[in-house]
């Protein structure tokens, strides 16, 4: 597993560009599809998730929506129109980050 | 392999037991461990009930729901706020701001008559005392319904909860307002009278709207945060 502390930051970023492109997610889901992408590189921690998800749902980024799925109850978070403007800067402001960290590890190497 | 309702059940009883004591939170945490002991179960599938929730369980770290339950409480806090200040906006628009500008004026004028604290502290303590008295009344049937261990939302044990604790400061806040100065207010400025009387306003505007607007309206406030609190 990579070093879970430099993801740790972007946690948020990840969560809110998943849901742009899956419409809607519930954490469980999140957490095996974060695994997938990443190939098991990256896992998300239960203990972060969750208190993460319930962060941006008060901020009013995610909004929500249950259905009942195998006899139990499902919680899904989507994002909300404030949120759906949101991802676009916290994308910005990884990709920048990113390009900065690139320049400063390996000034010769370029994103583009 | 798919869980029973009464495996359900049991993973309902070990969040409690885990001390997530409202019902919003248990059942994400329910599905969330649902899904993972399925997970198990389709590549180990002698693997008991038991084991797998320990597995998946271990997966939260040392301190278990602990992050998870304080982040809600933190969460909901700030939705709570903002109910609050929604409805305290209100206040400042016609119509109300009429009875808004008319308890300010109130306190006002009473605060230049001399030795109007005493009158203000026996008008206080009347109120306090009365609402002392309801939230007694309130607690013991939240209580009973907790011991029933019917399913209590953290909203719901907010609006009710916090409630109490923002009825004390508001108490606690207009005491010290009026026993601020040794002097009598009517000797103050007429600009301190001012903010004297706006802080007092505004606390019992946001004690108002805490202890009987928000209860009030507790039923639509609950349906809007939790889509489930009509499946339940």
């Amino acid at each position: 597993m990579g070093n879970s502390k430099l993801y740790k930051g972007s946690l948020n970023t990840i969560i809110l560009k998943l849901l742009e492109e899956q419409g809607k997610m519930y954490g469980y889901e999140i957490t095996q599809k974060v695994k997938e992408l990443t190939k098991g590189e990256l896992k998300i921690t239960e203990g972060a998730l969750y208190p993460a998800l319930h962060k941006l749902e008060a901020e009013g980024l995610l909004d929500v929506e249950v259905a009942k799925v195998d006899n139990r109850l499902r919680k899904y978070y989507k994002l909300t129109e404030a949120g759906e403007k949101e991802t676009v800067n916290r994308l910005a402001e990884l990709e920048e980050f990113i390009r900065s960290m690139q320049n400063l590890v390996n000034p010769n190497w370029s994103i583009e | 392999m798919k869980l029973a309702q009464n495996q359900i059940q049991q993973l309902y009883t070990f969040t409690r037991q885990h001390y997530v004591e409202y019902y919003d939170l248990q059942t994400e945490l329910v599905d969330h461990l649902s899904n993972g002991i399925e997970e198990q179960w389709q590549e180990n599938a002698t693997l008991s009930f038991k084991e797998a929730l320990q597995k998946e369980f271990k997966k939260f770290g040392v301190f278990g729901f602990m992050n998870v339950i304080e982040q809600h409480q933190k969460s909901m806090n700030k939705r709570y706020w903002k109910i609050l200040v929604r409805f305290v906006k209100e206040w400042f628009k016609l119509p109300k701001l009429i009875i808004t500008l008319m308890i300010f004026i109130l306190f006002f004028l009473l605060l230049q008559i001399k030795n109007a604290s005493y009158m203000l502290m026996g008008g206080f303590l009347l109120i306090a005392v009365f609402d002392l008295y309801k939230q007694h009344k309130k607690r013991r049937i939240n209580k009973q319904k907790k011991d029933k261990k019917e399913k209590v939302f953290l909203l719901e044990a907010m609006i009710g909860g916090t409630r109490n604790g923002f009825s004390a400061i508001t108490w606690i806040n207009l005491y010290n307002l009026v026993h601020l100065t040794k002097i009598d207010f009517s000797n103050l400025h007429i600009y301190w009278l001012f903010l004297i009387a706006a802080i007092a306003t505004l606390l019992c505007i946001a004690f108002y709207v805490t202890a009987y607007v928000i209860p009030q309206k507790a039923e639509e406030l609950l349906t809007e945060t939790y889509p489930e609190y009509k499946l339940v």
